[in-house]
Formats: structure tokens, C-alpha cells, sequence
């Protein structure tokens, strides 16, 4: 172009119009489908699976693993150790869904013949999913399954190299996912896990772990009941015990059952460790809303009435003020769609139309705004009158 | 079980900033709108999620076309007109540049950014006020004409400017400045936020993203970007529209060369006299129009005929110091090895290391941001999808991560500090990110690469004849306006003023 002589060209916008549309009458008039960075986005979160039971075998006196693998046959998606998967079960026709650490390895998943596992303990009786999985579920049962989903995992930009796992009962599970990771010289980490149970017969994946025969994950068995003979370690995860074991610059990964969450929480503070250093996975659903406080004790008994907004469609459900909303809803047989089931994910998401509400303050991941503008995480909010609410159609 | 009604005016394909303004203005107009969204969520990429008990912004770096109350920009206003009252803070500044020998904070106000541009360039002040003068009067014709469109003659008396540059890049128009070196790197920062190179950016372009930015500055919602889409959304349900959460949209049904309905994944089918879509052209032409014999060849050679633009790729990190401890001392920073804006936009067809890269603290716009003793700071680069396009599912994790630290590294030898030490929480935002929360074509985020093939007002010259189907229209980044979430409302307004502009034809031809 001539410089400055732009100032006396009117015909630009003619100019670069006939440019545009020469560009489109010299383009292929072929359909261009592609969408591969869509799709590698598919490979790793496709959504809930059609998942077949291929294994159930016993990894404790009280502990079961279930295998699945893909329906389809297709290749499982990658996920990172230590994520869960949310399964959907069907309990006498109820559709109930649970969070489950995956205890496989993600190279597992992957692998010719891929597969994923679970590891469940048999409960003392609170537990009806528990016991679902440990007395009824069958080798070539179906169920649906969201593969991948949570934040607790080894981050290499953010975590220190060691990692000390703080595991109690069934919370082992994340580990031996990375234990086995590791193992397979597929992740680059250093793991020490720390695993307290009440005795030996409760040590969940015993043997799996001993046997990975690998230097970099160590793991140390503490028994806090009186067991005769034991040689290892006794006690609780104490704070004096994980200084005992940590060396030099150590992150900290918890997972195990909610009264571990409140003794840990004090010993780790005695630690002196950074906050980024220490990692809890997520609480689950609390066991007793009741104890919470500024749950208001006086409606524990309480059942109100929820009317639940699906497009232009309502239904009228009971719902107790000790139950979250999910609960209420899968018990109504209304699907909605949950992960963690501990007010994290925000996959229940759900706006509250009219009524009072409680929210567990242990499990309150919601945005400012969604506070603001009244919605709650569904398994995380408890009625505390008749309520009104609008959730997705699923 | 029945969740919708017989029939809509109007449905809206994804509840994002161009979807939910689309249904703002035709709810306002009386008319029955239902949108669907995949995500649970409005927003699209204008959201925010929660780490560890953090609120953290996932992409606004800061919304231009707001301007201070009492005298709003375009964007700002509507959202006002239609009763969304965002609790917009002001961005204290336009950029501080990290160029080779350049570390300056400008700031905003044309005459305030050009005396700053002088401190550091003496003896350009006159010549940067003028071009970016030059740039306002483009940019106030740009807002006029897409509400008033005028006859060529009528245009040239009265929008010389416009109509004079509207044939010459970036880079045509400046080399008229004969600016020193130095001057013109400090004007280029924000190139990356229309994402061409200035040799093939359209000065119009150009001029609207200085006018805007620098002449008024930039806006954040105090909660963050989902503040905005959240307040959207419900101000839409409050005027009627019926918004519906996870669901897909897969086909659009036509017959005849007339839109009448959407299927969803679940398989509902519902019925509407108008479709705007937020799905890229490439996918409603390729795969969602049912039969794909209602496609003209005119249609798949426009969308083959257009570049996809940029991407996203974020690291986004809250740490344990407030910012000043850790040496970060302004909202936003432009940092590139170079300011040659043509290199830069080749390099970003690769997979790294990026070598510009724009970071913000957020705690600077909004001390509240994240908890007392910690700030929150993201590295973005902004690559063309031809890179990514070709990363496997298996090779994902190894290249994100190795991309990230990259940047991280980066950001931490010009601090001094290294940041690694101070993360309690990382999200890596990639293109698969994207793609996966908004389904967007390729992770593409800015539409059609805004080049002097592909120039903004060739786009609404030819904006007629590019409706190839009765009844639709399209809303996004994919449209006229092109990028950024500003625009992004502009793109939904225009969708919508389309569909009222038909009804009104059909009953004007009606009544004759």
C-alpha cells in the first residue's frame, strides 16, 4: 500500500468484501466434522458408562473389590490416582448413586482388557449401598458409572514429591490407586502411606500392597485395638507418629472416616506444616446433620412436603428434615444427577424456588452468587420447611 | 411426564452471555423463549468453580463495553435496560507491559494512557493521541452503524474515518503514524484479545478493542463472571424465559428450508419458530441440521472458508501470600519476548513454550477475592487450535502439565519468586477444558479469526445473505462481533434484533 494514501481510499469496504466472500467461493464445499480437541475431551469425561460387574473377589475378611468393565468394549477413560467414580445403583427399583475411590490403578484402565475397581467394606449395618455391593451385587450386573471425577490427586506443580497418606479403613483405596501408579512407573512420586485399622483382620488390600515390591511406596500398618502379637505399630495417626515418618518436604493426603477427619485436623496443626502442604479428600455425606451446628434440633423429626420443578412439570414428594435433598428425591425416584455427594462437585446444583433450607457447613462448596441467589448443592441442603425447588431434567 | 410446552417463539441452543442476551431481549419483547444449556450452569465459559473452599474465576480477565454508572458503554447499558444490575469494580488499570526493555503500568483515558506512553517515548504524545483519537471516532461509527445501517454515500459524509481505514490492517494504518519502535509495542498488548496479528487485523478491529479498553477502562463483577451470567439468568426466568440445564441439544429440525424445533440427547422433541444457536456454524451445518439435505453447498463453503480463531489455556492459582509479598503488583500483565504481534500469532500455532503470555490478580480488581493472606493469579496464553488438534487422549496430561510449567517458570523468574512454593490450589485450564464444559467447537473460544479476509465489516456487509435456513440465526463468538464476552452479548442482541426484525417483516407482509 502507499502510505498515507489511505485517507483518500473510499472502496475499502467494497475491497474486503469481495476478499470474504472470494475466500468462501474458493473453500471446499466438503463437510469438515472433526472436532479432535472435542474429542479427546470425550475420551476423558464421557459421562456416565454402561459398566458390567466382571469380578467380585475378597481383599479382607470384611472387604470386597468389584471390577467393571465397559460395556461397549471400548477403552475406559483415563482418570488420575486417587479420583472416584459415582455408580448408580438400583436397589428394588430405587436409582441411588454413590462416590467410590477407584482403588485400580489408572494404567489398569487403559491397558488392553481395561477395567476399573472398587473396594467396599461390609458395613455394621448403616450402610445399605454398602451391604447392596457386598451381598447382592453379581458378576454381570449392569450399572451406570462416571469415571474420573474429584481433585484428590497428586498434583506434580503443586505437591512435594513425598507424599505421606494418611489412610483409615476403606480410605486406602486412593492410595492403592497411586500406590500401583507408581509401581507401574507411571507416576513419578514418592508414597508413604500411613493406614491405621482397628486390627489385622481389618486391613483392606493387605496383600496387594505388599506385594508391588516398589521403592518409592512404603506403607506402615497401625492397629489402634489391643491385638496380641502385633510387632508393628500401635495407636492412632498421631501427630508423633507422622513426624516419626515425614522427611524433608512432605504433602500431607488424607482419606478415611469422618471422626479421622476431626482427630487428624488437630494433629496436623501441631505439625506446623503449610495449608498447601495438607490435602483432605472430601467429607461424604455427613452421617449425622443433626450434630452440626445451627442445624435446629427441634425439626429433626419433621417431614415436609417438596415440590419439585422439572420444566413445567411438579411432583409433590416428602422429604425429612434429616435427609438431604438427593436422599429425598431418590427415595421419590426423581433422578437427579450427583458425584461426590458432599456439596464439592456442584453436579446437584439445584435452585430453591420457596422454603427454609439447612446447609451442611462441612460440605458448602457453592459460588457467592449461588448463595445469593438461593441455590444449594442438593446433597449437601437439608428442608427445614415445605420447600420448593427446580431441578435439570434428567 | 411433560416438561415443555407445545410450542415456542424462540429457542435458544446454550445459556451463555449470547444465548442468555438473546433471550433477554425477546423475553422483553413478550416472547416465549426456552433455553437449553448442556452445562448445569449458565455461562459457558463466563462462570467461576470452587477449590478447597476458594471461589476462583474461570476466564474473565476484565468485560470492556461496560463503562462507569451514569454513562455506560453499550454492553453495560443493556444489561441495565433489561434490569441485570451487576456489581461492576473498576479494573485500576489498562496493562502493565513486560516487553524486552519495557516495564511500564498504563492506564486508562485516552489522554492519561498517551501522556503515559510519552513518559516512556518522549516526543509522541501528539501522534499516540491521534491515533487513538482516530480509533474513537472508528469506534463510536462501529457502535452507530450496527444500529443504524446507511447507504455508502450517506456513510461516507458522516463516518469518514470508518470508511476510509476499513480497507488497511493494523499495521497499514500505524506505519502512517511513523511511530517509534517502542511507542508501537506499547500500544500492542492487547492484541492477544482480538488474536490476530496486526498485518492481518483489521484496523476497525483494532479500533474498537483501544477505544473501548483504553478510553473507559475495564470492569470485573465483584463475584466474579458468574455473578453476571447468574443475575442474567435470572433475570431471564423472572421475564418468563424457561431456562432447562443439562440438555443437549443434538439435532435442529427443518423442513422445507424452515426451521420448526430441537432434539435433545434425552430425546425430547420441541417445537419453535426460531432456532439461535450458540453451536458453531461448523457443527449445526456438518452434523445438527435434520435431514443434512436441508444444507446448501453455500453453507459448508462458508464455514470451510473461515479460520477458526483462538483458544484457551490457563493456569489459574491461588497462593498462600498476598500478592505484594510475592511481588506481583498489578491486575493484569502482558508479558512476550517480543511485541511482534505476527510472530506471536504463528508461534501460537504450536504447543509451547508460549512466549506472550497475560496474567491478572484478581485480588487487585477485588481485594475480597480470596481469603485474607492469600491471592489469587492466572497465566493465560491464548493458542490457535491447530496445535492442540493434533494431542492424543493419551499424551493430554504430559502436555498440559509441561505447557503449565512452563508458564509457571516463566512468571516465576520475573517475579523472583518461585511460585511453585506458594500453590494451595492449581486448576489447568486447557483446550480440552473448553471443549468438555461448553462443548464449543475445538475449544474455540473466539469464533472466526477476525483477518482482512474475514473483516468485520465485510461480516455485515454480507451478514444477509449468510442465512441459509429460515428461522435460524446463531449467537456467539462464531458471529459478526467476534470474541470476548462484550462482544459476546452484542453477537446475542444481534440474534435476537434478527428474529424480531422477521416477525415484524412476516407481519408487516401479512397485513399487505
Amino acid at each position: 500500500m502507499k502510505v498515507k494514501g489511505f485517507l483518500k481510499d473510499v472502496g475499502g469496504a467494497s475491497r474486503v468484501t469481495k476478499a470474504r466472500l472470494s475466500a468462501f467461493e474458493n473453500a471446499s464445499s466438503t463437510p469438515v466434522r472433526e472436532d479432535p480437541i472435542g474429542n479427546v475431551a470425550r475420551e476423558w469425561h464421557p459421562g456416565k458408562l454402561e459398566l458390567v460387574v466382571d469380578r467380585i473377589y475378597p481383599v479382607s475378611p470384611t472387604a470386597k473389590t468389584v471390577r467393571f468393565v465397559r460395556a461397549d468394549g471400548k477403552k475406559l477413560p483415563p482418570f488420575y490416582a486417587g479420583q472416584f467414580i459415582s455408580l448408580e445403583f438400583n436397589v428394588n427399583g430405587e436409582i441411588v448413586s454413590r462416590p467410590y475411590s477407584l482403588s485400580s490403578a489408572p494404567y489398569e484402565a487403559r491397558q488392553e482388557k481395561g477395567y476399573v475397581e472398587i473396594t467396599v467394606r461390609r458395613s455394621k449395618g448403616d450402610g445399605f449401598i454398602a451391604d447392596y455391593v457386598n451381598n447382592e451385587l453379581k458378576e454381570g450386573d449392569r450399572l451406570l458409572g462416571n469415571i474420573g471425577l474429584g481433585q484428590f490427586y497428586y498434583e506434580p506443580l503443586r505437591d512435594a514429591k513425598h507424599v505421606m497418606a494418611l489412610a483409615g479403613g476403606v480410605g486406602i483405596t486412593p492410595f492403592a490407586s497411586m500406590a500401583k501408579e507408581i509401581a507401574h512407573g507411571t507416576l513419578d512420586m514418592d508414597l508413604t502411606i500411613l493406614y491405621g485399622s482397628v486390627s489385622s483382620d481389618d486391613i483392606i488390600l493387605k496383600d496387594q500392597l505388599a506385594a508391588l515390591d516398589c521403592k518409592r511406596v512404603k506403607v506402615v500398618h497401625v492397629l489402634s485395638g489391643d491385638e496380641p502379637g502385633w510387632t508393628g505399630e500401635r495407636g492412632f495417626l498421631s501427630a508423633e507418629l507422622i513426624r516419626k515418618y515425614s522427611e524433608g518436604d512432605t504433602s500431607y493426603f488424607i482419606c478415611g472416616p469422618q471422626v479421622m477427619y476431626k482427630f487428624l485436623r488437630e494433629e496436623i496443626k501441631k505439625l506446623d506444616v503449610p495449608a498447601r502442604r495438607v490435602r483432605f479428600e472430601v467429607f461424604g455425606q455427613a452421617k449425622d446433620i443433626t450434630a452440626f451446628p445451627g442445624y435446629p434440633a427441634e425439626k429433626k423429626d419433621e417431614t415436609y412436603t417438596l415440590t419439585v420443578r422439572r420444566g413445567i412439570h411438579e411432583d409433590r414428594i416428602p422429604a425429612k428434615a434429616t435427609e438431604s435433598l438427593v436422599v429425598a428425591l431418590e427415595r421419590a425416584n426423581i433422578r437427579i444427577d450427583t458425584a461426590c455427594r458432599s456439596g464439592e462437585c456442584g453436579f446437584c446444583r439445584t435452585k430453591v424456588l420457596s422454603g427454609d433450607y439447612y446447609v451442611c457447613p462441612e460440605n458448602d462448596g457453592r459460588r457467592g452468587a449461588d448463595r445469593d441467589f438461593n441455590y444449594v448443592h442438593a446433597c449437601a441442603a437439608y428442608p427445614l420447611s415445605d420447600m420448593t425447588i427446580k431441578i435439570p431434567i434428567e | 411426564m411433560k416438561f415443555y410446552k407445545d410450542h415456542y417463539d424462540v429457542i435458544v441452543i446454550g445459556g451463555a452471555l449470547a444465548g442468555l442476551s438473546s433471550a433477554l431481549m425477546l423475553a422483553d419483547k413478550g416472547l416465549s423463549v426456552l433455553v437449553l444449556e448442556r452445562h448445569n450452569l449458565p455461562g459457558g465459559i463466563a462462570t467461576s468453580f470452587v477449590r478447597g473452599g476458594i471461589e476462583i474465576e474461570a476466564a474473565l480477565h476484565e468485560m470492556m463495553s461496560i463503562g462507569p454508572e451514569g454513562n455506560r458503554l453499550k454492553v453495560g447499558k443493556f444489561l441495565e435496560d433489561m434490569g441485570v444490575n451487576v456489581d461492576w469494580l473498576k479494573v485500576p488499570e489498562a496493562y502493565h507491559a513486560s516487553l524486552p526493555g519495557i516495564e511500564v503500568t498504563l492506564h486508562p483515558g485516552l489522554e492519561t494512557f498517551a501522556r503515559e506512553v510519552d513518559k516512556e517515548v518522549p516526543g509522541t504524545y501528539e501522534k499516540v493521541l491521534k491515533l487513538l483519537n482516530l480509533c474513537h471516532t472508528v469506534f463510536d461509527s462501529v457502535n452507530e452503524l450496527s444500529i443504524h445501517p446507511m447507504s455508502k454515500p450517506m456513510m461516507l459524509l458522516m463516518h469518514e474515518a470508518f470508511v476510509k481505514t476499513a480497507g488497511y490492517s493494523t499495521a497499514e494504518v500505524m506505519d502512517t503514524f511513523d511511530l517509534p519502535q517502542k511507542a508501537r509495542d506499547l500500544l500492542a498488548p492487547y492484541w492477544i484479545y482480538v488474536g490476530s496479528g496486526f498485518s492481518d487485523l483489521p484496523f476497525t478491529i483494532f479500533s474498537v478493542l483501544m477505544a473501548d479498553y483504553i478510553g473507559y477502562g475495564s470492569y470485573i463483577p465483584r463475584k466474579f463472571s458468574h455473578e453476571m451470567s447468574l443475575k442474567m439468568a435470572e433475570r431471564a426466568e423472572e421475564m418468563g424465559v424457561q431456562i432447562e440445564y443439562r440438555q443437549h441439544v443434538e439435532k435442529i429440525l427443518v423442513k422445507d428450508g424452515k426451521v420448526y424445533g430441537v432434539r435433545t440427547a434425552r430425546g425430547d422433541e420441541i417445537y419453535a419458530d426460531y432456532v439461535i444457536s450458540a453451536a458453531y456454524p461448523n457443527k449445526v451445518y456438518t452434523s445438527m441440521i435434520e435431514p443434512l439435505s436441508e444444507v446448501p453447498e453455500k453453507a459448508l463453503k462458508m464455514v470451510n472458508g473461515r479460520r477458526l480463531s483462538l483458544t484457551a489455556f490457563s493456569v489459574i492459582m491461588i497462593l498462600d501470600k498476598p500478592a505484594e509479598e510475592l511481588g506481583i503488583k498489578d491486575y493484569s500483565i502482558f508479558r512476550g519476548d517480543t511485541m511482534d504481534t505476527d510472530e506471536l500469532y504463528r508461534d501460537l500455532a504450536g504447543l509451547g513454550p508460549y512466549r506472550y503470555l497475560t496474567c491478572i490478580c484478581h485480588n487487585y480488581g477485588n481485594p475480597e477475592a480470596t481469603p485474607e493472606g492469600t491471592c489469587s493469579f492466572s497465566i493465560t496464553t491464548l493458542p490457535r487450535v491447530d496445535g492442540w488438534k493434533a494431542v492424543t487422549a493419551d499424551e493430554y496430561d504430559a502436555v498440559k502439565h509441561r505447557v503449565a510449567e512452563q508458564m509457571i517458570d516463566d512468571m516465576s523468574k520475573y517475579f523472583g519468586v518461585q511460585l511453585r512454593d506458594h500453590i494451595l490450589e492449581i486448576v489447568i485450564e486447557t483446550p480440552m477444558t473448553v471443549a468438555h464444559y461448553t462443548g464449543m467447537w475445538n475449544g474455540c473460544i473466539y469464533g472466526y479469526a477476525h483477518t482482512m479476509e474475514d473483516h468485520i465489516v465485510a461480516r455485515l456487509q454480507t451478514a444477509h445473505e449468510e442465512k441459509f435456513i429460515q428461522g435460524l440465526e446463531f449467537a456467539g463468538a462464531h458471529q459478526i462481533s467476534g470474541d470476548g464476552m462484550g462482544p459476546a452479548v452484542t453477537n446475542g442482541r444481534k440474534a435476537a434484533k434478527n428474529v424480531l426484525d422477521d416477525i415484524k417483516a412476516k407481519k408487516e407482509a401479512a397485513a399487505k
